[in-house]
């Protein structure tokens, strides 16, 4: 069944390889610089390769955005949006995959009662705006560079040719890359938690885990979508949206690949972590976003002239219109299929005010004077809970997300044996897998029961002074391990 | 790296061996012309001869170049313009080598007093066209450079115009046969034609010029 929920997940991948491969490669195949064969080649084989090796940092940001947690709901999801991306594609305007995926999700939210995480859309969506500032002033930089940089060197025109070439692969090969670590997220992203696979050794040599294999799969969904369709997308964002020249061509492309591998390395991230500088979000970027900016910016850098504003308020339209669609068509489409062909498509999670939770609201340091008219109910919906608290209470939003998280009835089992098919095991240290080991088979009801059993331990315990962004990327991690086990372990039967 | 580049450097030796037989053609015109005035007519058959040559071995060369770059689809934004420049540069040779012919077939007879006119008028055109090839080869290295050229080749064309002028006004100020004046006529016009067949090209130059620039 899995097998059938996933071909969504392969579909919006489709879509995405048609749609982000030409905003990578569209100009060169367009200047007939490269071959659409040669550039699909090198998508194929980058995207792939980002894919797998880097694509785990923004996968978590989007799982934090909402947490689609039954396989149903992660279908539908992933079908409202490549639904989405295929109707505008085919209109022959490149769409942001990652604000469809994103509309998409939020669709789920609301149609599942659940509060949407607005700091983690504020986060995705200014990245966004970010992404584009960045990648037009990015470009505009480096086509002042490049004009110095030729009138001085002297190239012969033909050298100039074969050295732009070599760019275009490279940097291709650089972006497309990028936009596997980046994008992969919003391909597959919704179906980590639930991946079928089992750890896989390749002749002994590589093991590949669940979540890989799962890449793996995306990648090649991706792959198909290259080969089969993006040649017409290409021809769109190459020729009829800008026309550029070889070595704009590469400008645009440099400024893409550079903004995308920034939001997408966690290579880079850690790094800047460890320098003590401000880091750079690992957020699922769009990559037509990211091209519009650097063509906008090495417009402006011409004098502005060439812009042409028409075809640029278009392709903004659909910036806005694609995840408003995609929210549509998945609220929708959730509706139909919960109903009509009656899957899950989300938990049937619940929140109790019983005396467990109320000490431990307390004990977190909240006034429970204002929880005495609750105590005793239960809540169906996250967000009924939520308007509820926040009528008769003057908590905070963070307070009261503290106090749904502690209400939540979430019954889990530990098992690691389950982990360590799926070959999730990795994930964790030596220290936190033993702590683990000796917590197998006992039953939690809260999420906050199994943190706090297995914080008793150092290995598990979230930094409670925050000195700067290396705490606060602790902190990170461990939700994120914890987040594995919540879902790893929870026992859907015990829930109803 | 030299390795990968070879097919690049072999196009780029073509273009330059074709830009010097342009100029080498140009050098030997003005010989010619030279020869002729002074009577050396064998030698200036064999300047014909070798012009001759060179316009075949131009021809192609520029053939040659033309197939290579559509064949593995190099410099595909420019190659029409650049095709362009070899081909009407190409014409300027022909342009040449059809007024010398011309000499060699009619053999007019010049009177010894237009001879220094004569000459300044080819020096012109010559000079025209020596400019024109150092303008043609700054469009594929040096494109800043490529405006001081082609403002040169226009010095040197209008020059040649003028001093065309002169030597034709003295032509039909001379007391010989309307007939004569005419053939004489017929041949300045041919030498002033070299000069704007170059300003020809710079103009196309100047156009794809602005067309390079980043």
């Amino acid at each position: 069944m899995i097998f059938i929920y996933l071909l969504s997940g392969l579909f919006l991948g489709w879509s995405l390889g048609a749609n982000d491969t030409g905003n990578i490669f569209g100009a060169a195949v367009e200047t007939r610089m490269l071959k659409f064969k040669s550039a699909a080649l090198i998508a194929a084989i980058f995207i792939a390769l980002g894919a797998i090796l880097e694509g785990s940092g923004p996968s978590g940001t989007l799982g934090r955005l909402g947490s689609v947690d039954a396989l149903g709901g992660a279908f539908t999801v992933a079908l409202a949006a490549a639904i989405t991306i295929t109707v505008i594609v085919r209109i022959g305007i490149p769409v942001s995959t990652s604000q469809t995926i994103v509309g998409a999700i939020i669709g789920w939210n609301y149609f599942s009662g659940r509060l949407t995480d607005y700091r983690s859309l504020l986060t995705i969506a200014s990245s966004w705006v970010i992404a584009f500032v960045l990648s037009a002033v990015i470009a505009a930089t480096l086509f002042y560079a490049f004009r110095g940089k030729i009138n001085r060197s002297k190239t012969h025109l033909l050298e100039q040719d074969f050295y732009t070439r070599m760019g275009l692969v490279l940097v291709g090969a650089f972006g497309a890359y990028s936009l596997g670590a980046n994008n992969i997220a919003n391909v597959v992203g919704v179906f980590v938690p639930v991946t079928p696979f089992k750890d896989f050794s390749l002749g002994g040599l590589y093991e590949l885990d669940g979540v890989q294999q799962l890449y793996i799969l995306g990648a090649i969904s991706i792959v198909v979508g290259i080969y089969t369709y993006s040649h017409k997308v290409m021809r769109t964002v190459g020729k009829d949206l800008f026309k550029l020249s070889p070595i704009t061509a590469l400008i645009a492309l440099l400024a893409e690949a550079i903004v995308l591998f920034l939001f997408a390395s966690r290579g880079l991230y850690n790094l800047l972590l460890s320098l003590g500088l401000p880091t750079i979000p690992l957020v699922p970027v769009s990559s037509t976003q990211v091209i519009v900016g650097a063509v906008v910016g090495i417009g402006l850098a011409k004098g502005g002239k060439n812009i042409r504003y028409n075809i640029l308020g278009k392709i903004s339209l659909a910036w806005v219109a694609a995840p408003v669609i995609a929210f549509m068509i998945s609220f929708v489409a959730l509706y139909i299929i919960q109903n009509v062909f009656e899957q899950t498509v989300k938990q049937n999670i619940s929140f109790i005010f019983d005396r467990q939770t109320i000490t431990r609201i307390e004990h977190n340091g909240f006034d429970s004077k204002y929880l005495s008219t609750d105590n005793g109910r239960t809540f169906s919906s996250e967000r009924e809970l939520y308007n509820e608290l926040k009528t008769n209470s003057r908590f905070t939003r963070p307070e009261l997300l503290d106090i749904i998280y502690t209400t939540e009835i979430y019954p889990m089992k530990v098992n690691t044996t389950l982990l360590q098919e799926k070959g999730l095991n990795k994930r964790f240290t030596e220290e936190q897998w033993e702590v683990l080991q000796n917590l197998n088979d006992k039953e939690f009801r809260h999420k906050w029961q199994l943190a706090t059993e297995l914080a008793k331990d150092n290995c598990w315990k979230p930094r409670r002074m925050i000195a700067g962004e290396a705490d606060k990327n602790y902190n990170r991690t461990l939700s994120a391990k914890l987040d594995i086990l919540y879902r790893s372990f929870y026992r859907e039967k015990a829930a109803k | 790296m030299p390795l990968i580049l070879k097919t690049t450097r072999f196009i780029e030796a073509q273009i330059d061996t074709f830009l010097d037989i342009v100029s080498d053609s140009a050098m030997m015109f003005q010989l010619a012309v030279d020869d002729y005035l002074n009577g050396r007519i064998q030698q200036f058959e064999e300047r014909l001869s070798q012009i001759r040559d060179n316009e075949h071995r131009a021809d192609d060369l520029r053939v040659g170049i033309e197939r290579f770059l559509y064949e593995r689809t190099l410099i595909p934004e420019n190659r029409g313009d650049v095709l362009a420049i070899l081909e009407n540069t190409d014409e300027v040779i022909d342009n040449m080598k059809d007024s010398l012919l011309q000499f060699s077939i009619e053999m007019p007879d010049i009177p010894e007093e237009l001879d220094d006119l004569w000459m300044q008028t080819t020096k012109a055109s010559v000079a025209a066209v020596e400019q024109l090839v150092y303008a043609v080869r700054s469009f594929f290295r040096d494109l800043s450079a490529v405006n001081n050229y082609i403002h040169k080749v226009y010095f040197f064309e209008r020059e040649a115009d003028h001093i065309g002028e002169k030597l034709r006004r003295q032509i039909f100020a001379m007391d010989i046969e309307l007939s004569r004046k005419s053939q004489l006529r017929f041949f300045a016009i041919h030498i002033e034609k070299i000069s704007d067949s170059a300003q020809a090209v710079c103009d196309r130059l100047s156009i794809y010029t602005i067309k390079r620039q980043l």
